[in-house]
Parts: C-alpha cells; structure tokens; sequence
C-alpha cells in the first residue's frame, strides 16, 4: 500500500489526482456527490481501472458483488468504500 | 489531419488533445510525466504473473479455454498465434464481421486459423443495423467525450457489439477466458485483465443505450445490450485478457511473426488499421469533432516505449486515403453537409 496517511481527506485528494490524471479532467469537473458515469467523467472502463486502482493503492479485493453503484456511485461513495474496507472511522 | 497541427516534438499528440501542455522545447506533459512514470514495469509483472497463474489454473476445465476475439488485424493476429503457441490455450477464435471487413483481412482470417488449427465462429450483425449504427454514431454525440480520446465514436460501437457477442458466447459455453489483441496506449495499464459486475455495467451504459435505442430502435439491445437473461444466474464471468499488453513487439516485429501463418497486409486501408475499410472514415469524423485523432494515445505511447518512431506515427497518422473516406461515406449516406456542425 502506498498511502500512509489514511484520512478521509487524504483519501478523497489522492482519488481526484487519479481521476484528473487518469480520465483528463479537472477537479472543478468533478461533482463529489454525482455518478461518475453519469456526469461523464468515466464510462464503464473507467469503473475497471478504479477498481484496479484501489486494489494496487489500498489492497482492496474487488469483487464483481462489490462493484455496484452503492461503493462506486460516486467520488464520496468511493471514499465512504475505502474506509469500509479499510475498516477506519 | 493536417501536417501544420502543432504536435509534442517528442510523441506525436496534438495541441488539440485535452489536458496538453508544451514546455518552452515543445514536449508534452504527458511525455514529461512518463520520463517519472515507474510503476508501469512493475504492473506488467505482476499482471504476467498473475495471468499466468489464472490460465494455468483454468485451463482444459472446458470445451474452450478461450475465446480469442479475432479481427483479422495484425495485433488480433498475433494475440491468437500466442494463445495457440505460447499460452497452448484451446481456442475459439471469432471474428465479428462489420460489412467493412477488407477483402485481404478476411482472407488472412481464413489462412491464420486454418494455419493454427483453431475453431472459428464469425457473426455478422445485419448490414443495415451496422450501416444505421455507424451512421448515428457519425452524426451524433452518442458516447462520452473521455471514452473517445482513446478510440473513435465507430470503433467504440463496434467493439460494444465484439464485447457482447463475446460474452454471451463464453457464458453459453461456459469459456473463463476472453482474450482480445488491445496493447497499452489503446486501453488503459489496469484493463491488462479484469473482470468486471455486469448489473453494474448495464445499468452504467444506460444513457449511451437510450440514446441508441432512440435513434435506432429494439435492435440496439439485441446486439448491444446486457440481457438479463444471460446475466441471471451467472455464478462465475469470464476475465477479460489483452496478452498482447505483456509483450514489447515492433511492428515489424509482429508482422514476421504472423507473415508465415500467411497473413498479408490490406492494402486497402489506413495508416492506422491492418483490417477495417471505414477506419479512415471514423478516424476524419473523430478529428473533425475533436481535433485530434483517436490513435495520437496509442501510438505516442508507441514512440515512448520505443517500439515506434516519431516518423512512422506521423506517417501513420497521416495516412488517412480519401478514397476511402468517400467510399465509406457513400456506403453510410452521409454527406458533407452532415459532419459540417463538427468544423471548428
């Protein structure tokens, strides 16, 4: 795992680097609460490559059950999932 | 495109291209961030490894180990000569024929598995659904602009329709491996292999499917859409595998490879495809919307890697014979006049 400081906050900033980075946006594109897929930010490969990523970056297993819109919805569904499974409050 | 767009001095990607920035030498950020960009290498290990553990792992379980999607292109080509030689997979090669098929690729699809000794199934969707679905895809805005810096609006349809077709054949056969010929610059370095939740991703491409259905009718979900039929029940989904995406060929390297299988480069398509007629037509639609060609990611990451020269991705790019433009647009009866709302 590369992260070492496993805020929320932290968590949050170093997704959105990986999406502007990744799917060449900028943050201010991002709308933390809406669906990635919907706003246009990601289609349905981009949903594998952040899978990929928190796999690589917090050693998640991502499972096709987990890979649902309630853990992937959206920029803060995603951050609330990190913390799941990371188990941190 | 034209040769005075301003261009990376290093890679080939255009001043067009989003999120692009020039240094005062003329090199693109995207080159400057790959000189620091380490973590490829290792991701390509680990993806070997573990790729090699789930084939082992699976293999002579079923009828099929794999089904390899099969173009007839170079890189689909050469993806199937290591399934059979190197992987020793039992493959079910297939071709989905779009009606713009070269006459020479087709003709390499037939020597390439007779020469491999693979089963072969081709599906042709309804010419006039392709010629309908390109269309639309032509004129309209059917798919998010992120998904078509890769790839261009026809390409994406119809390599929808591969997908599809693709898994509801592994799933009927009960196959756990779908190969495809992708390198890395066309997908990204985490698709190497997935799997991936299909609800989830029926229910992600649902606008793009509404907007096709609106334009086109019922026919879109026949050879488009994620039938809940074929999902229900599904225990286990096949992985998705680009093996090409763990080797480093040239191009030249990857046509003696398959040359003495008897493949025969198409002399009748772009500077950017080994297969497909209509390529030269998407790759003006996309450049003509955006600015910039759906293949400049592709093969600057070429030229990065060192597999491609700068020149020969300019040639490539610039390859794009109007002949065959024409002969596309004639066949989809699309006019100029119909692509004039994209000129900037």
């Amino acid at each position: 795992m590369k992260t070492t400081v496993l805020t929320k906050d932290a968590i949050q900033e170093l997704l959105l680097d990986f999406l502007c980075q990744q799917f060449l946006v900028e943050k201010e594109d991002i709308e933390l609460d809406k669906s990635l897929v919907d706003t246009g930010i990601i289609d349905s490969m981009g949903l594998i490559e952040i899978s990929a990523y928190l796999q690589r970056e917090y050693e998640i297993k991502i499972t096709e059950e987990k890979m649902n819109r309630n853990n992937f919805g959206s920029v803060v569904k995603i951050v609330d999932f990190i913390l799941r499974e990371k188990d941190i409050n | 495109m034209h040769n005075s767009v301003k261009r990376c001095t290093h890679c080939v990607l255009s001043e067009n291209f989003p999120r692009i920035e020039f240094d005062e030498k003329g090199v693109c950020n995207f080159c400057r961030e790959e000189l620091f960009h380490s973590t490829e290498k290792s991701y390509i290990e680990e993806a070997t490894v573990a790729i090699s553990e789930m084939l082992n792992k699976e293999k002579g379980q079923s009828e099929y180990d794999a089904i390899v999607c099969y173009s007839g292109g170079k890189d689909s080509t050469l993806t199937l000569k290591l399934a059979v030689e190197k992987y020793k997979l039992k493959v079910l090669s297939f071709t989905l024929e779009n009606g713009f098929t070269s006459p020479e690729a087709n003709k390499n699809i037939e020597r390439v598995v007779s020469a491999l000794g693979v089963d072969h199934i081709t599906f042709r969707p309804s010419k006039k659904f392709m010629r309908d679905l390109y269309k639309v895809s032509s004129i309209y805005e059917i798919y998010n602009k992120k998904t078509l810096t890769r790839i261009s609006a026809n390409c994406n349809s119809c390599i929808s329709i591969v997908n599809n077709t693709a898994l509801k054949y592994a799933l009927e056969k009960n196959v756990p491996f779908i190969l495809s010929g992708f390198t890395l610059g066309q997908i990204p370095l985490n698709a190497i292999y997935y799997t991936t939740n299909y609800a989830f991703l029926k229910e992600s491409r649902k606008n793009t499917m509404d907007k096709l259905t609106a334009l086109l009718g019922d026919d879109v979900d026949k050879y488009m859409g994620i039938n809940d039929k074929i999902i229900e029940g599904v225990k286990k989904y096949p992985v998705n595998i680009n093996i090409l995406c763990l080797e480093s060929y040239t191009e030249k390297e990857i046509i003696d490879e398959i040359l003495p299988l008897g493949w025969v480069p198409p002399k009748d398509v772009d500077g950017c495809s080994s297969n497909c007629r209509i390529n030269a037509f998407n790759n003006y639609v996309h450049e003509r919307k955006y600015g910039y060609s759906p293949y400049e990611l592709e093969l600057s990451h070429l030229i990065r890697k060192n597999l491609l020269s700068r020149e020969e991705a300019l040639s490539k790019l610039l390859d794009q014979p109007m002949d065959q433009i024409k002969y596309a647009m004639q066949d989809l009866k699309i006019d100029e006049s119909q692509l004039q709302k994209f000129n900037s």
